[in-house]
């Protein structure tokens, strides 16, 4: 039941994207999702999907994974694309059946809208698949720092982030085990009616709380120990870098959006 | 419980990790359109806003959240789903959390998770009429619907959705709480 489900799913490597600096990565998939709603002909379509394309290039990651990450959004594609075509009266027809006619606006629509949630979905997952989720969080941690002026809980909700992180695996596999026990002693997850399944439920949650919150209490007593005193001149053991290739890659996305909000049609 | 600052922060994020778990386990209900889909990931969420206050629970929901988005990522590219989420479980908890810490009896959990249910059903629903709805419409760039057609998929879908989530949960929590409120209490008495 849980097996298949992919938590991070981070491929370790070395590429250009590996190495950058997480802060870039997420200011730059930020523009780029700007970037691809800004497009709206052919030519500005086609420029976004090769910069999509030359990134994916870029990161070394192989073709395999990308399709991987892509599959669950190809039936909403799909859905989306014939929904455009069916629904879209405008421009001149293409095909004429007797109880449908083929626009050329719908077309052209529903080709526009399924690259634009394929690039939103081949560049977002790049990301996660050359960044470690840590750093990710490092990088939000830093970015977000300047809301700490106005007292928000930067440091607090960043280090929630990371711990809430490290331990779902962990709690996937106690969960799976707890289920295991119950089921063992006739516990039924998946029949019966709605109440009962519900109630069955419960000798499933308590252990998980109950773990946790001892769980937690030992990890409190272990920072503590070791001296943590809330994000204020903490140090780091990995410091982000920010470098040459970092402020390139947002140079270019920069041009990018500028060269987009002049090519698009107005 | 009071046993500081850290072990609340580090709870809280346990709390959450538990409620992405369970996000992970949705299901649809017989009945109602396939991408409302219910989960009980606001059983966490309720727990942290009732032992450590209604900010908490809020942390449970922007954590949850945020680590749904971030991991699986979304159709739109855009969190709609996640903000709305996000809004609905909010709403959904704090009367909750505001009469148990007050009261501590199990007729005002009930009785907040009901008025919960209420407060949620009709925000959902106004909010799917006036933004959600829309913005996915505008980010999938499907035909814009009409205004008749919104309020039937809210009538049809949203409203009972909503209802059959909160009441789900609600039977859920109590059952949980009511088992695991002796050793909560246990645990805010001071061992040393």
């Amino acid at each position: 039941m849980l097996d298949n489900i992919i938590i991070g799913q981070y491929l370790p490597g070395q590429s250009v994207l590996h190495r950058m600096d997480p802060r870039a990565k997420l200011s730059a998939i930020f523009l780029y999702i700007i970037v691809v709603f800004l497009a709206n002909n052919w030519l500005t379509y086609a420029i976004v999907g090769v910069f999509a394309l030359f990134t994916i290039a870029l990161s070394r990651v192989s073709l395999r994974y990308i399709y991987k990450g892509m599959k669950p959004v190809i039936l909403i594609v799909l859905f989306t694309f014939i929904l455009q075509v069916l629904l879209t009266r405008e421009g001149a027809v293409l095909y004429d059946l007797r109880w449908f006619k083929l626009y050329d606006g719908g077309l052209r629509q529903g080709i526009f809208i399924s690259l634009r949630l394929l690039y939103l979905v081949m560049v977002t997952s790049l990301l996660t698949l050359t960044t470690k989720p840590l750093d990710i969080t490092d990088g939000l941690e830093s970015l977000l720092g300047p809301l700490k002026k106005i007292k928000l809980p930067v440091h607090e909700f960043a280090l929630m982030m990371s711990i809430a992180l490290r331990f779902i695996p962990t709690l996937l596999q106690e969960t799976e085990k707890i289920m295991k026990a119950q089921m063992a002693r006739g516990a039924e997850f998946t029949t019966g009616p709605i109440l009962q399944r519900l109630k069955a439920f419960v000798p499933l949650l308590i252990p998980l709380f109950i773990s946790s919150f001892k769980r937690a209490e030992d990890l409190a007593l272990a920072m503590e120990a070791r001296g943590y005193r809330g994000g204020e001149g903490r140090t780091r053991l990995r410091v982000l870098k920010w470098t040459g290739k970092d402020t390139i890659a947002l140079f270019v996305l920069v041009v990018l959006a500028v060269g987009l909000y002049v090519l698009r049609t107005h | 419980m009071h046993k500081g600052k850290v072990y609340k922060m580090v709870a809280v994020a346990m709390l959450s990790s538990i409620a992405y778990v369970l996000m992970l386990l949705d299901f649809p209900f017989p009945g109602l359109p396939v991408f409302l889909q219910i989960d009980f990931s606001e059983v966490p969420a309720l727990l942290a806003a009732i032992i450590f206050g209604p900010l908490a629970g809020l942390a449970v929901e922007g954590i949850k959240n945020v680590l749904h988005y971030g991991l699986i990522g979304n159709l739109t590219g855009v969190p709609v789903g996640e903000v709305a989420n996000f809004i609905s479980g909010t709403i959904f908890i704090l009367p909750a959390s505001y009469f148990v810490r007050k009261y501590r009896t199990t007729k005002s959990l009930s009785g907040g998770l009901v008025i919960g249910t209420v407060a949620m059903t009709l925000m959902m629903s106004l909010l799917n009429y006036i933004i959600i709805l829309p913005a996915y419409t505008w980010f999938l760039h499907a035909p814009q619907m009409s205004n008749t057609a919104m309020l039937n998929l809210i009538t049809i879908g949203i409203a009972p959705f909503n209802i059959i989530k909160g009441l789900l949960i609600t039977a859920l929590f109590v059952f949980l709480y009511t088992r695991l409120a002796p050793w909560l209490n246990k645990q805010a008495q001071p061992t040393v």
